[in-house]
């Protein structure tokens, strides 16, 4: 087990920046996942922390060493790859074994820990077949088995569960969960699927055109991401973003928006809460409203009597779409196209006004200009 | 892959007859092509007076190894009356080596312009590549030269890395465009392992390549085999490769012309390319297409 530190690390191809700064600081036992969008440097990274690839600028330490100039096998380290890499010539206690025979283990210990690991992840059954006798998912435990037995400082993960179907990417989710719980070591995991790194992460970075746009841990990075990219990556349905003005009414802080019910064009005023009060500056002027689907819902009373930071407000309803837990309604905000979750029971049929509430608590405010959280 | 002949609707009389022709195209297009090789076999199992008597295309009354053996023993090449044995093993000595040495050199070049790329690794290969279109005529002189400096002018040895070096692009060539297909990340995880370049090229990519190194060798076996310029100017008398000698005895005539002793001189050249095509021709085909379509 190792912390991980990477200093304003950098990576240039020729005139090209791919990775301009990154700095994230890892305790010993944390789960990271880099999360972006294909290109944005996020395998990059993980290559420059497993020594495949040469750092332009800037420094990486594996607790508290510089390892600039270590090469891969000497950083204690394992990786996982996209495609698996398993060796096509070898069979899967061989596969296994590899890095071990590499380094000098003895043919005894060797056997015992590849059974061991080969057992943990229910493949000893399968230790005489050649890797194309396997299935997907079978490849996959056979990658992360040669990554297991090593007992590395270190577990790297490159898009591991992106080849396999959807029910067994989830199961394989959950496994790699489950490896991570019972050992304890510290990984880094990337892939371009928000909800791995939801599910996955202690903490995750949001890397976006070589740049890391937050990091922090899961439910933060949902609840208060720093900026609308990662509130539009994040989510799924994803975060809705309603422009708004900042108005006083009453004497509280507010916003003004846009929207239509019972036939007619009027503004509605949703106060914010009493530690929302803090935007005196912003008064008169625009924002981005960032609403979560599930935090604009039906109006109960009964719950707005209990939680301060609910407003309620009529809209027309335009389409319902049901998915069986919830009903997503779609409602138009400030001109733009708004995801409510609601009820299946308490829907209202479409071109008709609904009674909505939504929890100010809970929502963001952008600024259009920079787009980063107020 | 679905038998197109099978497919519903295919039976119709015009489909039999055009069956038919292409059949009896093929039929006619394959005599024409074995008709030689059945006049070299037949009259090498001949004796004079039946090729005196008798016409081309008629078969042997009795089969007759007498030649076969002359070839091989007798036969005069020059002024040495040895047979082809001495050549035969000349080149076998001469083949070997080189088709081994510029295979392997080959794909250790390969796999370094693939799998350990430097900067300039395509244009180095553009520059082998371009080794492919050298004719032979071009580098005799130099090569000559070299093999003088090296003193090994007039030998096997100096054959033997003629050959590699000619070989070299090819190999180069075949080596290179298979391995580019093979994965990075089986490096790379190969790396992490522990692995390094020798170990990798040993346990990782020579054990994937058995299509490749059959196709290359048969190339090469079969260039370096049927060599003749290389072999006609770098040596002279006993250094011979089976194939000058095989000229040689076609054109030393002492006294009557023995064409069943040509004829089965030429056969015996020519044995272990065909052998050797018998033997791994079909990986040949397979390694050539190796990669077009998914394993």
């Amino acid at each position: 087990m190792a912390s991980l530190s990477i200093q304003n690390v950098k990576k240039s191809y020729g005139a090209i920046e791919v990775l301009k700064g990154i700095d994230l600081d890892l305790e010993d036992g944390e789960f990271l996942v880099l999360l972006g969008p294909s290109g944005c440097g996020k395998s990059t990274l993980l290559n420059m922390i497993a020594g495949l690839d040469t750092i332009t600028d800037g420094e990486i330490l594996i607790d508290q060493n510089v390892v600039n100039d270590v090469h891969p096998k000497d950083r204690d380290i394992a990786m996982v790859f996209q495609s698996y890499a398993l060796y096509p010539n070898m069979s899967v206690a061989r596969n296994i074994g590899f890095g071990l025979e590499m380094r000098k283990v003895t043919k005894e210990d060797r056997e015992k820990r590849v059974d061991e690991a080969a057992r943990m992840l229910q493949i000893d059954h399968l230790s005489d077949r050649k890797p194309a006798q396997l299935s997907g998912g079978q490849r996959q435990r056979v990658a992360m088995g040669r990554a297991l037995v090593r007992d590395p400082e270190i577990f790297l993960f490159d898009e591991p569960l992106s080849n396999l179907d959807a029910k067994l990417r989830v199961e394989m989710r959950t496994e790699i969960k489950k490896l991570h719980q019972r050992l304890g070591t510290t990984m880094v995991y990337v892939t371009h699927d928000q909800i791995e790194a939801m599910t996955l992460a202690s903490r995750i970075a949001i890397l976006r055109e070589g740049e890391v746009q937050q990091f922090a841990s899961p439910q933060e990075v949902y609840e208060k991401p720093a900026n609308m990219y990662v509130a539009g990556f994040v989510g799924s349905p994803p975060m809705n973003f309603v422009p708004a003005a900042v108005v006083s009414e009453d004497g509280k802080l507010g916003v003004s928006i846009e929207r239509t019910a019972n036939g007619n064009r009027s503004s509605v005023f949703l106060a914010l809460p009493d530690d929302r009060q803090d935007i005196g500056d912003w008064v008169g002027r625009d924002v981005i409203l960032g609403i979560r689907p599930e935090t604009l819902t039906h109006r109960s009373d009964a719950e707005i009597s209990l939680n301060k930071g609910l407003q309620a407000f009529d809209c027309q309803v335009e389409v319902l779409e049901p998915t069986g837990a919830d009903t997503l309604t779609y409602i138009e905000l400030g001109g733009r196209e708004v995801i409510a979750r609601v009820n299946p029971y308490n829907t209202t049929a479409p071109g008709e006004t609904m009674a909505f509430m939504v929890d100010m608590g809970k929502a963001s405010l952008f600024d259009p200009k920079t787009e980063l959280r107020i | 892959m679905a038998d197109l002949s099978a497919l519903p609707g295919g039976k119709s009389p015009w489909q039999s007859a055009a069956r038919f022709g292409l059949y009896t195209l093929l039929l006619i297009f394959a005599a024409y092509y074995i008709l030689p090789l059945i006049v070299v076999l037949s009259t090498s199992l001949k004796d004079l007076d039946e090729i005196r008597n008798g016409t081309l295309l008629s078969l042997p009354t009795e089969i007759n190894f007498d030649a076969w053996g002359y070839a091989w023993n007798e036969a005069c090449i020059g002024v040495s009356c040895t047979g082809l044995k001495p050549y035969f093993w000349n080149s076998v000595a001469m083949t070997i080596p080189a088709v081994l040495i510029s295979t392997l050199l080959g794909a250790l070049t390969g796999y370094s312009l693939t799998k350990f790329k430097f900067k300039g690794a395509n244009l180095i290969f553009a520059m082998i590549l371009f080794g492919c279109f050298i004719p032979f005529q071009v580098v005799l002189l130099p090569m000559a030269q070299s093999l003088g400096y090296l003193r090994i002018a007039n030998t096997v040895p100096g054959l033997v890395l003629v050959h590699i070096v000619y070989g070299l692009p090819f190999t180069v060539l075949f080596f290179r465009n298979y391995y580019v297909n093979i994965p990075d990340d089986l490096i790379k995880a190969a790396t992490i392992d522990g692995a390094g370049f020798f170990m990798i090229f040993w346990r990782i990519m020579l054990p994937l390549s058995p299509p490749i190194i059959v196709v290359t060798i048969i190339w090469q076996f079969t260039q370096i085999w049927n060599d003749f310029l290389f072999g006609a100017s770098f040596t002279t008398g006993g250094g011979q490769p089976v194939t000058v000698a095989l000229n040689n005895l076609v054109n030393t005539t002492t006294g009557v012309k023995r064409y069943n002793v040509d004829m089965a001189a030429a056969l015996i050249t020519a044995a272990p390319t065909l052998v050797v095509y018998v033997l791994a021709g079909r990986y040949f085909v397979r390694g050539l297409t190796a990669g077009s379509v998914k394993g």
